[in-house]
């Protein structure tokens, strides 16, 4: 340290002049105290607030996020009856294939275009189950009705449906019965 | 427990007040008015780590506030000051309170440094503090404290050359 230094020191320390601490400084320094104070409890609950907003948020939006990634939501089925013969035709083209090919040996083709959506288009099954049911409803060659409504597994119930070629003149009526009969068959069995 | 903290807190003001005055005053280049404001900031942030720091070293907190304050309050824009080699207000012959309002020699001078050269300088030259402690109040390198002082007090040299009288 050389003499400016030294002489530096010394000038600020008596450069210095008495200051007292007066009740104004006092009231000046509480009246400090209580707007930060103020400040703090202000940017605590500004805090509080938007944390419980983020968290109101991030609940509301929970639930509607995760809807739309469950793979196995059930669909809402219409309601089928022997009346339905007509209102499943949307959910027509999975299953119209099959049915076209197998109404063909019960020759009533006649009945096949409105009667066969009526058995099947209640069904909103994969189309793999009706491309088996052709492949085992073929043989009988006479179990066309059978074969169209074999999706369900419920043979038992379209084994009648041969018989019905027999009679030739009424297969529109009995072809009609039969499918809505047996959709409701397969309905019900889907669905139980 | 709040009336003895808050009395333990006014004994320790009344008692600090004058020096750390003259500090804020020195880390402000004489500007009473910022010096009180920096000075009142600083003990308001006392007042909430009172209880933590009351047994420890609260002027030591104190100064470290302060010297942070002063080099971040001179960098705002809106403070408007800027360090000129003359001050553009002169004091009319016989002005009794302009002479009193007149900031002394050395705080003019110490009002044309940067603000780190002047806290480097302040709390070097007047609190005595090894460059380490220096370093560690104004958040730098001790290297970079080094830099501030040796260019504080050769400007210093410069504009303080006719107050100081050389040796010999």
């Amino acid at each position: 340290m050389d003499h400016f230094e030294r002489q530096l020191t010394r000038l600020m320390h008596d450069d210095r002049e008495p200051a007292a601490f007066g009740p104004g400084q006092r009231d000046r320094l509480r009246a400090g105290v209580r707007a930060r104070r103020r400040v703090r409890a202000a940017r605590r609950a500004a805090g509080s607030a938007l944390a419980v907003a983020g968290l109101g948020l991030g609940l509301f939006l929970w639930p509607h996020s995760g809807t739309p990634d469950e793979p196995g939501a059930p669909h809402p089925r219409p309601a089928t009856g022997p009346s339905t013969g007509t209102t499943p035709a949307p959910t027509l083209s999975p299953s119209s294939p099959p049915t076209a090919t197998v109404s063909g040996p019960s020759s009533t083709g006649t009945t096949a275009p409105g009667e066969t959506p009526s058995a099947t288009g209640g069904r909103t099954d994969s189309p793999s189950p009706p491309s088996s049911a052709t492949a085992t409803a073929t043989p009988d060659a006479g179990g066309g009705h059978s074969a169209s409504q074999g999706t369900s597994g419920h043979s038992t119930t379209t084994t009648s449906p041969p018989s019905a070629p027999a009679s030739g003149s009424a297969t529109p009526s009995e072809g009609a019965s039969a499918a809505g009969s047996t959709g409701t068959a397969g309905q019900t069995g889907s669905d139980g | 427990m709040e009336q003895a903290r808050a009395g333990e807190y006014d004994e320790f003001v009344a008692a600090r007040w004058s020096g750390l005055f003259h500090l804020a005053r020195l880390l402000t280049g004489g500007d009473r008015h910022r010096a009180e404001d920096l000075l009142q900031e600083s003990l308001v942030k006392l007042w909430f780590v009172w209880p933590k720091i009351a047994d420890e070293a609260p002027e030591a907190y104190v100064r470290k506030v302060l010297a942070r304050a002063a080099a971040r309050s001179a960098r705002r824009r809106w403070w408007g000051e800027r360090p000129v080699e003359e001050l553009p207000e002169v004091a009319a012959a016989g002005d009794i309170s302009a002479a009193v309002a007149e900031r002394s020699r050395l705080e003019a001078a110490l009002a044309l440094l940067t603000p780190r050269q002047r806290a480097a300088v302040v709390l070097r030259y007047y609190q005595d503090l090894p460059d380490r402690q220096v370093a560690e109040v104004l958040g730098c390198p001790v290297g970079t404290v080094r830099s501030h002082a040796a260019r504080g007090v050769a400007r210093l040299r410069e504009l303080l050359a006719d107050a100081i009288e050389p040796v010999g």
